[in-house]
């Protein structure tokens, strides 16, 4: 069986450990690959399909809105869901418009947990 | 200076922001994992010399570190979260745990404010957007380290008065504390109290809900 793949997109170190460091916990025999832009989640996808995706939205160049847009039809399959402090409504409804989820920052491990084993958060 | 509002506007605004905060307040207590205590939010209209020397009053007249977003809507200004700078480490210890090895702590202090101020500001402007049914885009959060003047840097040099908003939050448990402020220009000022009598009228009429 292949390995299981998680990509965290955060232009913060800090939260790339925190969230990586969560994921682990729940499942530590995955793979946690971190990208630092939108522009480097496009890049990492190329070389590695991952299977679930985290999306910060406010990053400096492609922000997570737009990566998570481009990637949602190149990863039918993925989990795809943003990861932020962004907690405006209208983020929330642009995510689901595109068929990708939300979860607000400081990430919850039971919302974590939901998206890894569904594949989207709780509602 | 303080006539810009009447005392209902005033009422409004600062419950408005009551409720932003609350949600801030909330993000930080469950990175730190312990209750965070908030003071009533003081408003008020000052130069902004005066609004600088707030801070130092605030502060002790000691270095702080802030985290500074400016936002843009029909209104306009920057949110900030002001520490005093020597428990800062302690707030990424608290935030980080055992995760990170002693000596990685300080390598990782400056990203870790940046990432606190994030959550919490974003926090902060994302329920006032929910509130008023508005959008506001705000900028990447950026560090600021010094005293009252050189946190505020002041970004409305022009302005003869701007409105400020402050907070002081506490996490006893941790020893923390610090601030959290509001500044804007007085026409800024209005068109936030604009929305914020919208949204008064709307609730009032049975329309939308506080978020």
């Amino acid at each position: 069986m292949s390995e299981t793949i998680v990509l965290v997109v955060d232009d913060s170190r800090v939260s790339r450990m925190m969230t990586k460091s969560a994921i682990e916990r729940l499942r530590p025999d995955w793979v946690v690959l971190e990208a630092a832009s939108g522009e480097d989640a496009l890049s990492a996808v190329a070389l590695d399909r991952p299977d679930f995706i985290l999306m910060d939205v406010n990053m400096p160049g492609m922000g997570g809105l737009e990566a998570a847009r481009q990637l949602r039809p190149r990863l039918p399959k993925a989990g795809i869901s943003l990861l932020t402090a962004n907690i405006q409504d209208s983020i929330r409804d642009q995510a689901a418009a595109m068929g990708v989820g939300f979860m607000s920052k400081p990430l919850r491990d039971e919302d974590l947990a939901a998206f890894l084993a569904a594949g989207r958060p709780p509602s | 200076m303080t006539d810009f509002l009447g005392e209902v506007e005033r009422d409004a605004v600062t419950e408005i922001l009551n409720v932003a905060i609350g949600r801030a307040a909330a993000a930080l207590s469950r990175l730190v994992t312990a209750e965070v205590t908030l003071s009533v939010p003081m408003v008020e209209f000052l130069t902004p010399a005066l609004a600088a020397e707030r801070i130092d009053a605030a502060t002790g007249k000691q270095v702080s570190v802030a985290v500074r977003q400016t936002f843009r809507s029909s209104f306009s200004g920057d949110i900030l979260l002001i520490f005093p700078e020597g428990k800062s480490l302690d707030l990424v210890r608290s935030m980080l745990g055992d995760s990170v090895p002693l000596d990685s702590l300080t390598e990782l202090e400056q990203e870790a404010l940046l990432e606190v101020g994030n959550i919490i500001l974003n926090g902060c402007l994302g329920s006032l957007a929910n509130q008023l049914d508005i959008d506001i885009d705000s900028s990447l959060p950026t560090y600021v380290r010094g005293r009252g003047a050189r946190i505020l840097d002041s970004s409305h040099p022009e302005a003869e008065l701007v409105m400020v908003l402050q907070v002081d939050f506490s996490v006893a448990a941790k020893g923390l504390g610090g601030y959290l402020a509001f500044v804007m220009d007085i026409v800024s000022a209005r068109h936030f109290s604009e929305s914020v009598n919208a949204f008064v009228a709307r609730t009032l009429a049975g329309g939308a809900a506080p978020a």
